[in-house]
């Protein structure tokens, strides 16, 4: 998946800077909440459950202060991807035991035609994995500065 | 109770997935749970689905690896067959289970 292809999985409704919540909790539902105010996901509830489970199963917080809560469900219609930073960092059971401040939601229907669910993650993964990407999404203040960071635009 | 039942189908499924995808998703840098976690996990839930409803949904993994399906714009997502107009209506209704004319899967309206 190219960078490009990524950015495409993300929406202006679906990015928040700065974000409300204050723990773990809050992050999956203000991250969800995004899908569904835009009419994404009718049944909260059941992906909400999903994430819970898949964090109780072990943390998607990644390390390096970012956490990207993912999973398939039967009510999400298709591939897409939520961003939120928070102000102040935030205990994501991470681990690295640190906190996190950048968090992505990447939710999926079980079976896509065009499988883009694991190669996102893994691009995602391998973005903020470099230190110069994490510092330009701790600083984008607006959406068209984040997309430009995810397409890898100096 | 249908609705409550589908639900928990949908919940077994997404387990099931999350089970399929564990190597691919630790490849991937995430810390994964043991096998063991999850299929205790599974199990629990498992038990909260009536019978037969969990035979029709193995029966149909078996055969379809996604056994309950999401209906869309009245069309079935497992083999895209356009649903009858008096199936989605019942469908809706969430007073039974409803399968596919066509494939068979069991059928989950998102709205």
């Amino acid at each position: 998946m190219t960078r490009e292809e990524l950015a495409r999985l993300f929406s202006e409704q679906r990015f928040i800077v700065p974000m409300r919540a204050k723990n773990k909790d809050e992050v999956l539902e203000e991250l969800l909440d995004t899908f569904v105010r835009e009419g994404l996901i009718r049944n909260r509830a059941i992906v909400l459950e999903m994430l819970h489970k898949r964090e109780s199963l072990g943390s998607t917080g990644i390390g390096k202060g970012v956490a990207i809560p993912h999973g398939r469900s039967t009510a999400v219609p298709d591939v897409s991807i939520a961003f939120g930073r928070s102000a102040a960092p935030i205990d994501f059971d991470s681990i690295d035991g640190k906190p996190a401040q950048l968090f992505f939601m990447v939710l999926a229907p079980p079976q896509e035609l065009n499988s883009r669910y694991l190669p996102a993650l893994g691009r995602l993964v391998e973005l903020v994995n470099e230190s110069k990407n994490r510092k330009r999404l701790l600083a984008a203040e607006s959406f068209a500065e984040f997309v430009a960071v995810i397409k890898g635009e100096e | 109770m249908v609705k409550k039942q589908l639900e928990l189908l949908v919940a077994l499924q997404d387990l099931d997935m999350m089970i399929r995808e564990v190597e691919d998703v630790k490849q991937l840098g995430f810390e994964t749970p043991s096998l063991d976690k999850l299929e205790k996990a599974r199990e629990e839930l498992r038990e909260k689905i009536g019978k037969p409803l969990y035979a029709t949904y193995e029966r149909l993994k078996a055969r379809y690896k996604r056994a309950i399906v999401p209906v869309k714009d009245d069309t079935c997502l497992g083999c895209f067959m356009r649903l009858p107009t008096s199936l989605a209506a019942r469908g809706r209704e969430d007073a039974e289970v409803i399968t596919c004319e066509n494939c068979g899967r069991i059928l989950y309206w998102l709205e």
